[in-house]
């Protein structure tokens, strides 16, 4: 029978040189808090994708405004693995998240809101869909715009026409949101 | 015919990219990510992948480099198209085996002359 570990051995083993005991590491601390600062730092050092990814998930299983507020820096990262991998933990997290959004909403940096796009397309929350028309109706930035029609697009429906519509009539040079609109409108009007 | 594989986790982008290059003649497929890109070109020869960069499971870059690598071993052309105009994302999508990087919105008209391009063997940035 395995024996238990305490809550220092375990952090100290998501430095160890195996992958696979950082791992196990990583998910033995679920439901630890003393540990979520230890579990942050290692989100933007740790190099194995599998590591990593059981980091998140132990991080996520806390939900607190503080562990998204660590992991949401990370939606700006450099590396394309991290900053998705992140947005897919965030996207778990539907009762710290929230808090967030003024800050990730208003981020100067237009990848940053596209990425908060796909956040809130997974997010199980009843006002995902308003903070997604919100980005569509305020940003102003055409690829912001339509990562967030393609993530409200699977829940649209009629009332979302007019939002739809009024997003063309920004961009009526950006030939991708003119089709993407087209292309849901009758469905979502009820004439496909 | 000619067969591309359009690699994007939304589903608005594939069916714009899809749309274009069926129009131009093209025969195409669709990835919902890297993964499942990586499992359709181990099965099915393709001339042509169009890839995004941020996608859920395997990233843009992971996906083309598995697909560089020994286990897939396509020498097919990669056009990575990405939201991303950071600096270095186009040497980060270079050294993982892509041909080509472009930054969204692209035009209809570039993508089916870069895709008719690279397909044909020849550089569509000469």
């Amino acid at each position: 029978m395995p024996q238990l570990l305490d809550t220092d051995e375990l952090i100290r083993r998501l430095d160890d040189p195996d992958p696979e005991r950082r791992r196990e590491a990583a998910l033995e601390l679920a439901g630890t808090p003393e540990a979520v600062p230890e579990l942050l730092a290692r989100v933007g050092l740790e190099t194995e994708p599998r590591v990593r990814d059981a980091v998140l998930t132990t991080l996520a299983g806390h939900d607190s405004e503080a562990v998204a507020a660590g992991l949401a820096v990370h939606l700006a990262s450099d590396e394309a693995g991290l900053r998705t991998a992140v947005a897919e933990a965030l996207a778990t997290m539907p009762g710290s998240v929230p808090s967030l959004l003024p800050n990730l909403l208003a981020a100067p940096d237009h990848d940053v809101r596209v990425m908060t796009a796909m956040v809130l397309a997974d997010l199980p929350h009843p006002e995902a869909k308003s903070w997604l028309v919100r980005m569509i109706t305020d940003d102003p930035h055409p690829n912001v715009v339509t990562a967030a029609i393609d993530a409200l697009l699977p829940a649209a429906s009629a009332e979302h026409i007019g939002v739809l519509e009024a997003a063309v009539l920004r961009f009526p040079d950006d030939p991708f949101l003119t089709f993407t609109v087209r292309a849901a409108l009758p469905r979502l009007s009820g004439t496909a | 015919m000619t067969r591309v594989l359009v690699v994007d986790d939304a589903a608005t982008v594939r069916l714009y990219h899809t749309s274009l290059l069926q129009e131009a003649g093209f025969e195409v497929a669709e990835a919902a990510n890297g993964l499942e890109a990586v499992e359709a070109a181990m099965t099915t020869p393709f001339d042509l992948f169009v890839v995004d960069v941020n996608m859920p499971k395997m990233n843009g870059y992971a996906c083309v480099e598995t697909l560089r690598s020994e286990t897939v071993g396509t020498a097919a052309p990669v056009l990575m198209i990405s939201t991303e105009d950071r600096p270095g994302d186009a040497d980060r999508a270079y050294q993982a085996g892509a041909n080509l990087y472009l930054v969204k919105p692209v035009a209809a008209e570039r993508l089916v002359r870069v895709a008719t391009m690279l397909t044909a063997g020849k550089d569509p940035e000469a």
